[in-house]
């Protein structure tokens, strides 16, 4: 009960400073928005090309997109508990007898309403263009874009709680987002990939959820990607999450 | 009232850097008795603060044994939390948020209900002078308020023992003066505080207890005045209305039972006793008694310094500059 008091806490503490400063989070939307508007267009010529057929090619490059959306909304919030380390505001929790679960799920959850709020907007903002899930595949998709969050969230704020150096947190964040980016099919089917690249494909989770949310968008649902998916994606879940707490255990922070 | 609120037995806690390993608290002995301000007085590095976190259940120890307010700190951490505040080096104040949010949620992490945590934040908020900025943005509070702040924090929950890492470094004097002055007033509530610090007059203004640290050691202890009376006596300097009578005067003075010694310096004479503010009245009605008219009288008593001196063979003031563990 006090755990989920705390976690309750925590998330409405790092929510108000969302609500405070909505712009920050119209500013996760403009990066798929000009995806959506910019590169889009692109795709449509290759339809036919290996991993782009099946209806509207927006049905293929959306899923991926989200997932990036999932992928970052996580990936940067180091910069921000290095702030908060830097200030002793973590140090100050820590002297508490609140739960070092609570401390990140806390955090982590504020995430994850973000990501939803923005999943949520940038689908009905790309209705209009022709983008049209299957109801069900999609509501299956949604977790999976939840643990992609939970998962890089968990491992942002770890690293910057270990790190505690924008200098030596930047060059880690940098060093993964653009493999990860480019290794999960979401711009680019991993089809067209040679097969060393598509090898290397198999160890990025952002290339399982892509793939399974593209067949889950068309409605497959038993589709043996989407077991992959959540195969790979449910114990890197649960591994990031016990690192993290650990690391807000331990940490000289 | 001597309850001892923190003990620590044999306390150890070893990192190993670059240069090798650096004993940042190297056997520690403590005992902080029940509603003392306790004064934990060393130069930057000294391992001040690595005994502080693992008071504070922030770090475990290496070896030895720590009781906070009657728990242990490394098996019961969860027991010691709910007992003692702290206020770290960096503050603690969560800056987009506003003071009065920061003081509820924090009462609220202690397990208070909420309207029982928005009273005693009202209460705090009175009792610390935030009440013109309390629901401001922290982000926007000079470094004085939000020092106030972060005290109120760690206060929040009536803790047994409050624990302060350099609460006023960086704050001008006046906002050090106004923190000393909350720090007595917490005191005169019963809250035992245990008090890190690296100013001088600070350790000697606000505690009733010091213990000096120096590479991880306990160098010295006792309260301010026993430390000083220990290392130098103090010298009382008395301007004669007429010199010719030095002589007669140093003879006289020889003969009183507090005077240690009498020498003559340019236009006075220098006299050494163990503790002046008792003997210079002594030495008033003494010279009284002789019709000597004097012109001029100052005492200077010993300092920490002169403790610190003679104990480490450093001035505290000039070991400022130095790195270490903390």
């Amino acid at each position: 009960m006090k755990l989920l008091t705390d976690i309750r806490l925590l998330f409405w503490r790092k929510m108000k400073e969302t609500l405070r400063n909505p712009i920050y989070m119209l500013n996760s939307l403009l990066t798929p928005i000009i995806y959506l508007a910019l590169f889009a267009p692109l795709l449509r010529k290759l339809v036919g090309v290996p991993g782009l057929n099946g209806g509207d090619i927006l049905n293929v490059f959306i899923p991926g997109l989200l997932v990036i959306i999932a992928f970052f909304g996580g990936l940067f919030v180091g910069y921000n508990m290095i702030d908060e380390v830097r200030n002793g505001v973590v140090e100050r929790f820590r002297v508490t007898p609140t739960s070092r679960f609570a401390l990140l799920a806390g955090r982590v959850l504020r995430d994850m309403v973000n990501m939803l709020v923005i999943v949520t907007v940038f689908v009905v903002v790309s209705l209009p263009f022709g983008f049209r899930p299957n109801v069900l595949g999609f509501l299956v998709f949604v977790p999976l874009l939840c643990m992609m969050l939970i998962t890089t969230s968990s491992a942002g704020n770890a690293l910057g709680l270990l790190l505690r150096d924008e200098d030596r947190l930047s060059p880690i964040v940098q060093g993964i987002n653009l493999p990860i980016l480019l290794l999960s099919g979401m711009l680019l089917p991993m089809e067209l990939a040679p097969q060393w690249l598509q090898v290397l494909a198999h160890f990025n989770p952002a290339y399982y959820a892509v793939e399974a949310g593209r067949v889950l968008v068309a409605g497959h649902i038993t589709d043996i990607k989407v077991a992959e998916a959540y195969a790979f994606m449910l114990p890197l879940t649960v591994l990031t999450v016990w690192w993290a707490t650990r690391a807000f255990r331990k940490a000289i922070a | 009232m001597s309850d001892v609120v923190v003990s620590t037995v044999d306390l150890k806690k070893y990192f190993s850097a670059r240069s090798g390993v650096v004993k940042a608290v190297d056997g520690v002995n403590l005992s902080v008795s029940e509603g003392q301000v306790f004064g934990f007085l060393g130069p930057n590095g000294a391992g001040k603060t690595t005994t502080l976190r693992i008071l504070t259940t922030l770090i475990p120890a290496d070896s030895g044994q720590a009781i906070v307010a009657g728990c242990d700190v490394l098996r019961d951490p969860d027991a010691v939390r709910c007992r003692i505040g702290y206020v770290s080096q960096a503050g603690g104040s969560d800056r987009p948020a506003t003071g009065r949010e920061n003081l509820v949620l924090q009462g609220r992490l202690y397990g208070m209900a909420r309207p029982n945590a928005e009273e005693r934040a009202a209460e705090l908020i009175d009792l610390l002078d935030l009440t013109d900025f309390a629901d401001r943005i922290v982000y926007t509070y000079s470094g004085g308020q939000r020092r106030r702040l972060d005290v109120a924090l760690g206060i929040m929950h009536q803790p047994r023992v409050l624990f302060l890492d350099e609460p006023t470094t960086g704050l001008d004097p006046q906002n050090r003066a106004n923190l000393w002055e909350q720090i007595a007033k917490l005191k005169s509530n019963g809250t035992t505080i245990f008090l890190t610090t690296h100013y001088l007059e600070e350790a000697d203004t606000l505690s009733d207890y010091v213990a000096i640290m120096d590479y991880g050691r306990i160098v010295a202890e006792g309260t301010p005045e026993q430390l000083k009376r220990q290392v130098s006596c103090d010298t009382i300097r008395i301007t004669l209305g007429n010199p010719g009578q030095a002589a007669a005067v140093m003879q006289m003075l020889e003969g009183q039972p507090v005077v240690k010694a009498v020498a003559q310096e340019s236009d006075c004479l220098r006299i050494s006793v163990d503790n002046g503010e008792a003997a210079l009245p002594e030495i008033m009605r003494a010279l009284d008694a002789q019709d000597t008219a004097i012109t001029g009288i100052s005492l200077s008593t010993a300092t920490l310094d002169d403790v610190f001196l003679e104990k480490t063979g450093r001035s505290l003031r000039d070991t400022g500059a130095q790195g270490g563990a903390q």
